[in-house]
């Protein structure tokens, strides 16, 4: 099975050549979707001989994965692992996401950090922002995933041609939940850890998801 | 009365504008139409609005007249900016559509 890695980046030079050379070795391909970066990050990506696709401008984190999936799709991947530039995943953790794909179990994996692994979470992301995502995804999409926002995820190839991402910004999380569940996809939630090196979304960050979801619901 | 007077030279002004912008073939014929029809309506208002006083008055609101024109200015203008965020969201999403093209193909 061919397992594409989409890599959405925004200036992230700092760490994108230590998560490509981490990446590469699991997977078939990486694919990283330069998202009109200021800095280095498009050039240190094709020095590590992966495949760059490059955002003319910044179109945000949703619309760098949709390029990805639909890049993938085209190469004919049979699996598709969203992984964060910023070095927060654990490349190992691949093959836990991709095997219940692969055993014919799921048709789209979430990672959870609430499933025993344990991540170095700020506390007011831990007992505020989170519970309130919570309850946002509860409200747009009535789904139970016990970790909403977070972006490592695997989906087949049936998973990425059913949920086209339509959310540009940080909205996409929930989106991608809600199409896979009004899919009728096997879904399936498992343990992952995440590695804090800054706080990641804040409050007016999840406000602005929310505006964005509402816009969405306007708009289709 | 005196306001009355300057209110209606002024959409006078307006008016005379919108006719010189359709003559230069500035503004398409639909939107000629719209501002001629607004124009037009907000004169009508200003040179009724003592009937409007009292037909606000009936109503039961406290407001005069001119108050509640300014209000139904202010929720109009709210609903513009409402379908403008709209047309700027299907806009954006456009132009990622545009990015994506250009990206995948050129890759």
């Amino acid at each position: 099975m061919k397992i594409f890695c989409v890599i959405p980046a925004y200036n992230e030079k700092e760490t994108i050549s230590e998560v490509i050379d981490k990446v590469k070795p699991l997977v078939s391909e990486v694919v990283v979707v330069d998202d009109g970066s200021s800095d280095e990050t498009g050039k240190l990506a094709r020095a590590k001989g992966v495949r760059v696709l490059s955002h003319l401008i910044n179109r945000g984190q949703g619309a760098a994965l949709e390029t990805g999936n639909q890049y993938a799709l085209k190469a004919g991947g049979d699996i598709i692992v969203h992984f964060d530039a910023d070095g927060q995943f654990l490349p190992g953790e691949i093959e836990d996401i991709v095997s219940p794909i692969q055993e014919g179990q799921a048709d789209i994996v979430f990672g959870s950090r609430f499933l025993g692994k344990k991540s170095n979470m700020p506390p007011f992301k831990k007992y505020v922002i989170i519970p309130l995502a919570h309850l946002i995804n509860k409200i747009f999409t009535g789904s139970t995933l016990t970790d909403p926002q977070n972006g490592f995820r695997a989906m087949s190839k049936k998973a990425a041609e059913e949920i086209k991402i339509e959310q540009d910004g940080m909205a996409h999380n929930t989106e991608i939940i809600s199409k896979a569940f009004s899919s009728g996809l096997k879904i399936k939630e498992i343990p992952v850890t995440v590695i804090y090196n800054n706080f990641g979304q804040r409050f007016s960050g999840g406000l602005k998801i929310i505006k964005d979801l509402i816009l969405a619901r306007l708009i289709n | 009365m005196l306001q009355q007077i300057i209110a209606l030279i002024i959409i006078a002004f307006f008016l005379a504008r919108l006719f010189w912008q359709k003559q230069k073939k500035q503004i398409g014929a639909n939107e000629f139409f719209f501002w001629l029809v607004f124009w037009f309506l907000a004169a009508g208002a200003i040179i009724a609005l003592k009937w409007i006083d009292k037909l606000v008055a009936s109503l039961g609101f406290s407001a005069s007249g001119i108050d509640v024109l300014i209000y139904i200015a202010i929720v109009i203008l709210f609903y513009f900016v409402f379908r403008l965020r709209l047309r700027l969201e299907k806009i954006e999403r456009d132009i990622t559509k545009i990015v994506r093209k250009i990206t995948i193909e050129e890759k």
